[in-house]
């Protein structure tokens, strides 16, 4: 399977929380930027899911399946609930919550290639 | 004579339970570790138990402790924060325990748990986690206390007075630094 798409991830969550952790540092709050990038993150996460998805379709199994369903369950949940939670959130602390989300969307990408070794970083 | 120091001030900047500020990271971590720890655990226990049964139980232990973490942080009432104490403080136990048994005794662990290698598995997040945790709290049952003290010697000025203001000068510190 083409690594583009995790790699993509894993740069794109770091960058993420690097930025988030920037503003936190800066006393920042909730910004529309960091908004817009958890909407990219969202983005990029639900093609993988697909991308896994349609893996599966074609007929090929990993060893743990029912960890992968479940990676591919949470995975789109993160950048969303890291929204809703950093948002109510009036301090710098909303862009904190921002930054674990952004390493949590990398680390995701590395525990799935260990789950299933098809899925390239 | 006027008291002004005694006043919650629930404002946006200065948090107001253990929910917020600091407490928004803190819980949104907890509830990363309890939602990972209870699927991994549950996943374990029901395909492979007999593989290692030790460790297995040892995670659902875990999962169990993050869970209430979370929730209490979350509520943030004087007997959640008891409650998140108690279980903070088992955590760290925990991980300290199971980490140095994990690396004194491998036969026990074939698949790792959260806590083994003191959580090197999970970038050691699951030892800083209850350390955090505990500070968090401390800051908060400092706090109470202040209050406390400020409103006993509100009522009383002439003879808490020294010990009162020393303790609001801790508040105004903790305040800015929040």
């Amino acid at each position: 399977m083409n690594g583009a798409v995790p790699t993509t991830i894993i740069v794109a969550g770091l960058v993420l929380a690097g930025y988030a952790l920037l503003m936190t540092a800066l006393n920042r709050r909730m910004s529309v930027i960091l908004l817009a990038a958890l909407g990219v993150l969202e983005i990029l996460l639900l093609v993988e899911v697909g991308l896994i998805v349609a893996k599966l379709a074609g007929g090929e199994r990993p060893a743990g399946l029912a960890t992968l369903i479940g990676y591919l369950i949470a995975m789109p949940l993160v950048p969303v609930a890291a929204a809703f939670w950093g948002l109510m959130e009036r301090s710098r602390w909303g862009p904190a919550v921002i930054a674990v989300a952004g390493l949590v969307a990398a680390v995701l990408m590395v525990r799935l290639h260990q789950i299933w070794p098809v899925i390239h970083v | 004579m006027s008291e002004p120091v005694a006043s919650p001030e629930p404002t946006a900047s200065h948090p107001d339970s253990t929910r917020t500020g600091p407490g928004r990271v803190l819980i949104a971590i907890y509830a990363l570790f309890a939602l990972s720890a209870s699927a991994r655990a549950g996943v374990q226990i029901v395909t492979k138990f007999s593989h290692a049964p030790v460790a297995y139980l040892l995670s659902a232990f875990a999962a169990v402790v993050y869970v209430i973490a979370t929730v209490t942080f979350a509520v943030g009432s004087p007997t959640a924060r008891r409650i998140a104490l108690l279980s903070c403080s088992i955590e760290l136990a925990g991980v300290l325990a199971v980490g140095t048994w994990s690396l004194a005794d491998p036969a026990t662990f074939p698949d790792a748990t959260v806590w083994s290698g003191y959580g090197s598995g999970y970038g050691y997040v699951p030892l800083v986690l209850p350390v955090f945790g505990l500070l968090w709290l401390r800051r908060w049952n400092r706090r109470a206390r202040t209050r406390r003290t400020i409103i006993t010697s509100a009522g009383d000025a002439g003879e808490a007075a020294d010990g009162s203001v020393d303790h609001r000068h801790q508040e105004t510190s903790w305040r800015r630094s929040g």
